[in-house]
């Protein structure tokens, strides 16, 4: 098995961004998957992408626009 | 007249942060490669295009490299001709082959080389830029300038009078968030612009002897807010934070977080005087051809895009200054005066909680206030002291810039602990026939009020119900210009027993620090006095107790920090009491207790002052 590297693009581990935790994954070509190489999350790129919008629940308000700042 | 001014750097930096570790993945480090430089000049030209076709001006900070460049050179002195940016120059991208093979370092952040390095690329950066311009710069700026390395600057090149001097709130959760590799702590500062004090930087100057001889302003502007409890680079006026923190939306790529953080920003003037700040500085490594993180390039440059063209409409709206930093120095300096405070009351626009949070920084103290808990104290740093705290290797703290606290409630808990032990708040609890009601439960708003030379936060009085009692409660918490006080009043407006009497425990729960690991408490001493009686506790672990009736002060000095905090009361037969704490829970507590009838008020002034 060869090493791994970046993806086409560098995502962040959604389980560690989500304890506020910044960690690039590597991209394992055999195995097509992501994984974080801190914590224990792996992943299809589809997945990434459906974890990623899971880690926005905390933000209720992000599509409101706001201009009442009383 | 209100006033909303924006500044907006843009730094032609040749071996941009990140772009090297992110598109040499897989390749031997080379600092020098040419598609590097290449493609980092062509970010600049990008960013300035882009703030140009909006109507708006830049200063354009060189950097070291940047300096090595005849083609950025020459593009700064068109745009300079051309639109009117300011061409200033930035401590920030020293990495360069040229610098490399000088400092024979890797280190890059200017405040954490020793001082004599500092002095020497001081020296070697400003003498290039004269050379490359025919003058000194009156802009520069890094993540952070040590007090140290501003006072060197000022007395070598007196043109400065503007630097870029610390990002807001980046310390210990900034390191975690980078896996715990970036070692550079910077908590404890002022969110908006301030006159740096000689002594240290994050402490506003309370007069001219103090005054380090430049207008300071943060590296952008951040959610008071969001960027309190999480990461400081997800949620400022740098578009591409948003993105970072992934607060856009994936399909459609809108993101009115961004407009409504700068909205927020622009209502501040309601409690500054009419005045209201604004800094973008977003850096080429962040517009990288390819993408940071999940963002394709398209959606870096549409963050930018539509950022500059919020910022242009308003300018053409007659509502936003677009300054050079030079500029903006003069109007500051004009506008504020040493003691006026910045102030800023701020709500939730992400989360969708509606908690509110009052920030205050003057040259005495900065603070946080929670209404959420109930109007209690949650952050507090005792500028007063104006800590000497010089950075960077050769001296204690070589990473660690934070002014140090008294209170934090992330780091050292606040309300909440586990098991045992206390966190550090100022807050108050009353106590009713063996009941016991604190007021960080009592969730709340606040208004601003501004009466000559008080600043109040009155906030919305509270429902307290014991078993066989209710009671309505008022707290007016007031910053007198000049004073290093915070007064704090409680008034009970309504009790449903009229002949009721409550006990009220006015207490400050503290300890001191930059991080989330305790300090040594040893040296701290806790005193009270009523005048004719004293008593004194050496901190050591030991648990111990001390209270006095008609107490006129109790205090605590902490020589770590050269500060002493204090509380006294209005009520001469209110019991002033103090606590040490233990080995499981490091703190000490100062507090007042007394008796309130109906329609009763109790005041308690916290004092903080320089201990030498």
């Amino acid at each position: 098995m060869a090493q791994a590297g970046k993806g086409k693009l560098n995502y962040r581990c959604p389980s560690c961004f989500m304890r506020d935790l910044d960690i690039d994954m590597f991209y394992d070509k055999d195995k097509k998957e992501y994984y974080c190489i801190r914590c224990q999350y792996t992943g299809s790129e589809e997945d990434v992408l459906k974890k990623n919008e899971m880690a926005r629940f905390r933000y209720r308000a992000m599509s409101k626009r706001i201009t009442n700042f009383d | 007249m209100d006033k909303f001014v924006v500044n907006i750097i843009h730094r032609p930096e040749m071996v941009p942060e990140y772009a090297e570790k992110v598109t040499g993945h897989g390749k031997e480090e080379d600092i020098g490669r040419k598609a590097l430089l290449t493609e980092s000049l062509d970010i600049f030209k990008t960013q300035q295009a882009i703030a140009h076709k909006n109507g708006l001006r830049t200063t354009i900070q060189m950097t070291y490299a940047s300096l090595f460049n005849e083609e950025a050179i020459a593009l700064a002195k068109e745009d300079h001709e051309k639109y009117g940016d300011e061409i200033a120059l930035s401590l920030l991208g020293l990495p360069c082959k040229e610098f490399r093979e000088k400092y024979k370092t890797k280190d890059f952040c200017i405040w954490m080389f020793s001082m004599e390095d500092k002095k020497s690329i001081v020296n070697d950066v400003f003498e290039k830029f004269h050379d490359a311009f025919g003058f000194y710069p009156e802009s520069t700026g890094s993540y952070y300038m040590d007090a140290e390395l501003v006072n060197y600057i000022k007395e070598t090149y007196p043109t400065v009078k503007c630097a870029v001097a610390t990002c807001w709130e980046e310390g210990p959760k900034a390191y975690h968030t980078c896996n715990n590799s970036w070692y550079t702590f910077m908590d404890g500062g002022p969110w908006a612009p301030w006159i740096p004090s000689k002594q240290n930087v994050h402490a506003p100057a309370a007069d001219e002897s103090e005054d380090s001889g430049i207008v300071a302003i943060p590296h952008l502007s951040r959610d008071l807010l969001a960027c309190y409890d999480g990461n400081g680079s997800n949620f400022g006026t740098h578009p591409q934070n948003v993105l970072r923190g992934m607060i856009y939306d994936t399909e459609t790529w809108e993101f009115p977080y961004l407009y409504n953080l700068i909205d927020q920003y622009r209502s501040l003037e309601k409690y500054n005087n009419g005045y209201a700040y604004n800094m973008v500085f977003v850096g080429p490594g962040w517009m990288n051809k390819m993408g940071r993180w999940e963002a394709p390039y398209e959606l870096l440059l549409k963050s930018y895009e539509d950022g500059m063209a919020y910022y242009g409409q308003l300018k053409k709206e007659g509502k936003l200054d677009d300054m050079t930093m030079a500029e903006f120095a003069d109007y500051y300096r004009e506008k504020k005066t040493y003691t006026e405070p910045e102030c800023a009351l701020w709500k939730d626009i992400l989360y969708g909680s509606d908690k509110q949070l009052f920030w205050f920084c003057d040259p005495f103290m900065r603070v946080c206030v929670n209404m959420d808990q109930g109007g209690a104290i949650v952050d507090l740093r005792p500028y007063a002291a104006k800590l000497n705290w010089p950075v960077g290797i050769g001296t204690k703290h070589v990473t660690d810039a934070s002014y140090p606290f008294l209170i934090q409630e992330k780091y050292r808990a606040g309300y909440f602990t586990h098991y045992a032990g206390e966190g550090t708040v100022r807050s108050a609890k009353l106590t009713y026939k063996g009941e016991e009601v604190d007021l960080c439960l009592c969730r709340t708003k606040a208004k601003f009020v501004q009466e000559g030379n008080v600043r109040s936060l009155v906030l919305d009085p509270v429902e307290i119900e014991f078993e066989d009692l209710t009671l309505k409660l008022q707290t007016v918490i007031s910053f007198e210009e000049g004073s290093s006080d915070i007064k704090i009043e409680r008034k009970i407006q309504e009790m449903s027993d009229p002949n009721a009497e409550v006990e009220i425990n006015e207490y400050m729960v503290a300890c001191y620090g930059t991080t989330e690991y305790a300090e040594d408490m040893t040296n701290v001493k806790l005193h009270i006095t009523n005048g004719s009686e004293e008593r004194n506790i050496d901190y050591a672990y030991k648990c111990r107790e001390e209270a006095l009736k008609g107490a006129k002060s109790v205090s605590a000095v902490i020589p770590e920090i050269e500060t002493k905090v204090s509380l006294c009361a209005q009520k001469e037969d209110a019991a002033g009491y103090m606590k040490e704490g233990y080995a499981f829970s490091p703190m000490f507590t100062l507090g007042y207790t007394t008796k309130l009838k109906d329609k009763e008020a109790f005041a308690t002034w916290l004092k903080l002052e320089k201990a030498n």
